[in-house]
């Protein structure tokens, strides 16, 4: 109908301009405009006879309205539009060939998306030359697209575009249309990468394929797990699944071919993801590559998103703690016998046995820790973790609360802070130069903050999914067993707690809930405060046979001396959706300075033998060095970083890690159309559904971009014009009859 | 002496006889019950005095001796624990406590200590009790008993509470004997009365001897201070006419094992 009254269509009217292409001068209208409006009143006056004013006001009204529209077609009103020009333009179709368009039955994605593109162009489009493009990591150009499975083993929009952009910056380019699921595996398209590609001025269209919701299959979206662990541990996997229904699985973990672990899973909720604890207990030194899996559910076709591996390497170490204590009590002695039987914790410990003689156990060699506490950096960095128990803040000097700061700070290693009648706030740690270190504002010294009150203790919600709180892989079973102990035998207050410290445990006594055990990050480690000398209740009041207090400090003292990093490290990164490995060695010394003077090569080998080097290059941070390499293949791959000084080698750091490359594409597979709408928006473009593609061809034919000319179409001559006409001059004659007085 | 004269001192012999019944005979031989109410624990170590029930021997014979677990208190605790508090970094509870084997709260007290031994007896469940006790961490400390009858009855509860481990005497380098003091110049603390009769041992029991439990990690877990009178040494830490080389000794003793108790 608008078609038919105004000539053109909307959509043409929508992106032309209108200009009046009469030759008359511009002020030619005006007069004749107020010529009218002089004549017609004139003529009116004094031919009005009986007529009252608004019977003339009308008529003069119509009559005006007529002339305008006269004069309105004598200036020629054209739609002027620019328009691609013939011939002179070539547009970009980019298909998404990664594997995850391989999805979809009985159709794939990729034949939808092939489909698509091959309608974007029109038979009366302008001639308008095409490229192809196959998109995956990169962009790949071909001459066609050929109706062949799709196997790029990534997806990276952001560097394909750019790629593309990049080679036509020099030639039109109108538009990109671009065909994909959206599944970035590059992680999507950040607002820098973003604003790169909208820089070009080119708009990208995109056409979103595949379902955003797929009821029939679960997938293994993440295992979170510690990277190296202590042989003998127990490590915890945090398990995500990713479902679009209801459903029951079994979630598994294997060690290679040896299932270690099998818990039933409820995915309960319609949409979304469910998240849950494993408990992976690694006798044997060595890398552990984990296999999870979780169990197919009814109608289910994409397996490979039901399993992931990662690889844990437990370190044949042992690791070295010294509990620094100002006063014989029973805490210590039991904690001692619970850790005991640790072979990869050492405990040195120095206890304060009267005002003048130390007493030490778990030493090393009469040597050590005879002068008291260390009052160097290289005798304290030595140890992984430092404990101190019921002792003034004022029995160290100066010196020596550096150097515990620095530990902390500096070395990475943890610090743990018990209560005690000389402890915390009492002993005037609070006001001491490791305050800040602590999770936690001490009270001053004036206020006797400890006390010798039984009290309960209970998980907070960040400590039920703590590992090194952890009693039973259930959770529940975990909550009860907490819920369960004996009262401890003590506990101080803290103060206030420091804005990143978390709570993990609570005491539950007399004057209500108090933190028991926090802990923060400070520095390149990290620090905890228990609250109580009296978890040794436990042990004594549960029978023989139970382990919880044993288990607790063998726990909680990994814990501190898992983040502990070595004074050499070797740091491998690039799992399974990278293409390169970043290797990042780290040399210190024993008080963990810096070392720069030595050079640095990696041997990385592969688990069927093949080896080679890498010479590694200093890095911006002193000690640091990085390098890469690319993996060809897929598996466990071995590094051996070697740090030589002189010809000789000086130090040696290990690490390993699990390279698969190609699977990225089996997760995160569903259809994401948001990124692919704000690619549009960004750009210029537009977002179009498989099913209605019908605006595409004229978005293509009127791009702004390219080379483009203008197309001038006159619209005087259009049926609305005569029809008003018609309808002014009509409407006078019938009031000149109906009121016979003009 | 005449007749007569012997015949004089009898009526004294009964009421001396007496008095000494009454003054031992308070508490019921099978449940000796000596309990005080409820409190927060005043420090990281208490005196705790083990009240046990008497075999045969004590409750039988001339003058009732049910209640030898009493002796020496409470002069003894009250000394001792002064001491802990003056030689040591330890946070000592002025009064001691006195517990049964049955007692709950004995496991609040890591360390615990038994007199009179020979005199004691310890029933199945009471013996099950001490085993649980010292298993789980806990310490014993026995001492003043003398010679070879009152050991057989010591031993005989003793086999109760562990019927497989045996009773050895603790090594001169064993860390008792160093963790704190280094006793290595050991003697027979006597009883006080040897400041009347210059003697050092009682009944049969001459030579004194230092011997122990272990558990299977190495950890002494009962010291037993046999032929000996450590108890007496601290409660007459007062008296004059006491040795003071004993009392400085018996202090040392009980220090190191309380040390010890707290650091293995």
């Amino acid at each position: 109908m608008f078609e038919a009254l105004f000539k053109y269509s909307r959509a043409d009217y929508a992106r032309s301009e209108l200009v009046f292409s009469g030759d008359w001068p511009v002020w030619m209208p005006y007069v004749l405009a107020i010529a009218a409006i002089i004549g017609i009143t004139t003529l009116l006056y004094y031919r009005r006879g009986n007529a009252r004013w608004y019977q003339l006001a009308a008529i003069g009204s119509l009559q005006l309205g007529m002339v305008a529209l006269v004069v309105w077609v004598l200036l020629q009103p054209t739609l002027a539009t620019d328009r691609l020009r013939e011939g002179e333009n070539t547009i970009a179709l980019v298909l998404d060939s990664s594997a995850s368009m391989s999805y979809g039955a009985p159709e794939s994605r990729f034949q939808n998306a092939l489909q698509s593109l091959s309608g974007a162009l029109q038979d009366d489009a302008p001639n308008l030359s095409v490229r192809h493009y196959e998109l995956g990591t990169t962009a790949r150009s071909v001459e066609s697209f050929v109706a062949s499975a799709p196997t790029a083993e990534g997806t990276s929009v952001a560097t394909s575009l750019t790629g593309i952009l990049e080679e036509a910056r020099f030639s039109p380019l109108p538009a990109v249309v671009l065909s994909s699921d959206g599944a970035d595996t590059s992680g999507g398209i950040s607002s820098d990468e973003m604003a790169e590609i909208a820089a070009f001025g080119v708009p990208v269209h995109t056409i979103g394929v595949g379902r955003e919701v797929i009821p029939e299959d679960i997938e293994l979206a993440d295992v979170t797990i510690p990277d190296k662990a202590l042989p003998g541990s127990t490590v915890s996997a945090r398990v995500t699944v990713l479902h679009d229904a209801p459903a029951s699985t079994n979630v598994k973990v294997y060690d290679g071919d040896e299932l270690l672990q099998l818990i039933p899973l409820e995915l309960a909720s319609e949409a979304g993801t469910t998240t849950a604890w494993i408990d992976v207990e690694l006798a044997e030194a060595g890398p552990h590559q984990l296999n999870f899996s979780v169990d197919a559910v009814s109608g289910e076709s994409e397996f490979r998103n039901n399993t992931r591996s990662t690889l844990v390497n437990v370190a044949n170490q042992e690791y070295r703690i010294l509990y620094f204590e100002g006063e014989p009590r029973w805490e210590y002695k039991f904690m001692r016998r619970a850790v005991g039987g640790d072979e990869d914790i050492s405990l040195a410990t120095l206890l304060r046995v009267s005002p003048n003689k130390f007493y030490r156990q778990g030493i090393a060699n009469p040597e050590q820790l005879q002068d008291g506490f260390p009052a160097s950096r290289d005798e304290l960095f030595a140890y992984d973790a430092l404990i101190i128990g019921s002792v003034e803040a004022a029995s160290l000097s100066g010196e020596q609360q550096e150097i515990i700061r620095d530990f902390v700070s500096e070395r990475g290693g943890s610090l743990l802070m018990l209560a005690g009648p000389n402890g915390l706030g009492n002993g005037g740690w609070g006001q001491s130069l490791i305050a800040d270190v602590l999770p936690a504002r001490l009270p001053p010294t004036s206020i006797d903050s400890f006390h010798r009150k039984k009290a309960g203790v209970s998980l907070t919600s960040q400590g039920v999914s703590n590992q090194m709180l952890r009693f039973d892989s259930d959770t529940d079973l975990n909550n009860q067993a907490w819920r369960e102990l004996p009262e401890i035998a003590d506990y101080q207050l803290t103060g206030n707690l420091k804005p990143a410290a978390v709570t993990l445990l609570n005491a539950e006594t007399d004057v209500g809930q108090i933190p028991l055990l926090i802990g923060q990050p400070f520095g390149n480690g990290n620090a905890y405060i228990l609250a109580t000398g009296g978890t040794w209740r436990w042990q004594m009041s549960l029978p023989v046979e139970d382990q919880k207090h044993e288990t607790f400090w063998r726990q909680l003292l990994r814990a501190l001396v898992a983040t502990a990093p070595e004074n050499v490290s070797l740091v491998a990164d690039g799992g399974s959706d990278s293409g390169t490995i970043a290797l990042r060695a780290e040399f210190r010394d024993d008080a963990f300075r810096p070392v720069d003077d030595i050079g640095v090569t990696t041997i990385a080998s592969h688990e069927n033998g093949e080896s080679f080097s890498v010479l590694m290059q200093p890095g911006d941070e002193p000690g640091v060095f990085s390098g890469e390499i690319e993996p060809t293949i897929s598996g466990t791959w071995f590094f051996e970083a070697v740090a030589e000084r002189n010809g000789e080698p000086v130090a040696v750091s290990r690490s390993s890690i699990l390279h698969d490359s190609g699977q990225s594409e089996f997760y995160g597979f569903r259809k994401n159309p948001g990124l692919l709408q704000r690619l549009s928006e960004a750009t210029g473009g537009r977002y179009f559904e498989t099913d209605d593609l019908s605006a595409l061809p004229d978005l293509l034919r009127y791009s702004s971009s390219g080379i483009t000319e203008t197309e001038y179409r006159s619209v005087w001559d259009a049926p609305i014009v005569f029809l008003l006409l018609l309808m002014l001059k009509a409407g006078e004659w019938l009031l000149r009859r109906r009121w016979s007085s003009i | 002496m005449p007749r007569k004269a012997r015949k004089a001192y009898i009526p004294l012999a009964v009421i001396l006889s007496l008095a000494m019944a009454a003054a031992f005979g308070q508490a019921p031989a099978e449940a000796p019950v000596v309990k005080r109410p409820v409190r927060e624990a005043p420090g990281e170590f208490q005196f705790v005095r083990l009240a046990y029930s008497a075999n045969s021997y004590g409750r039988g014979g001339w003058g009732r001796r049910d209640q030898m677990w009493r002796t020496d208190w409470p002069d003894a605790e009250h000394h001792f624990s002064r001491g802990v508090d003056r030689l040591t970094r330890i946070e000592v509870a002025e009064s001691g406590r006195i517990l049964t084997p049955l007692d709950d709260e004995i496991y609040d007290y890591p360390w615990i200590y038994a007199v009179e031994v020979g005199y004691w007896y310890l029933n199945d469940q009471e013996a099950g009790r001490i085993r649980d006790y010292l298993l789980r961490g806990g310490f014993l400390m026995v001492d003043d008993f003398h010679g070879t009858w009152e050991w057989a009855a010591f031993v005989e509860s003793m086999e109760r509470v562990f019927p497989d481990r045996p009773i050895v005497d603790i090594p001169e380098g064993d860390e008792a004997f160093h963790v704190h003091y280094d006793l290595d110049h050991k003697i027979q603390i006597p009883s006080r009365m040897f400041t009347y009769s210059g003697v050092t041992w009682e009944k049969d029991g001459y030579t004194p001897h230092w011997r122990g439990i272990y558990d299977d990690d190495g950890r002494l877990m009962v010291a037993i201070n046999f032929n000996m009178d450590i108890g007496d040494a601290w409660e007459h830490a007062d008296w004059p006419d006491y040795p003071e080389n004993m009392t400085a000794l018996a202090y040392r003793f009980g220090i190191n094992y309380l040390i010890y108790a707290m650091t293995h």
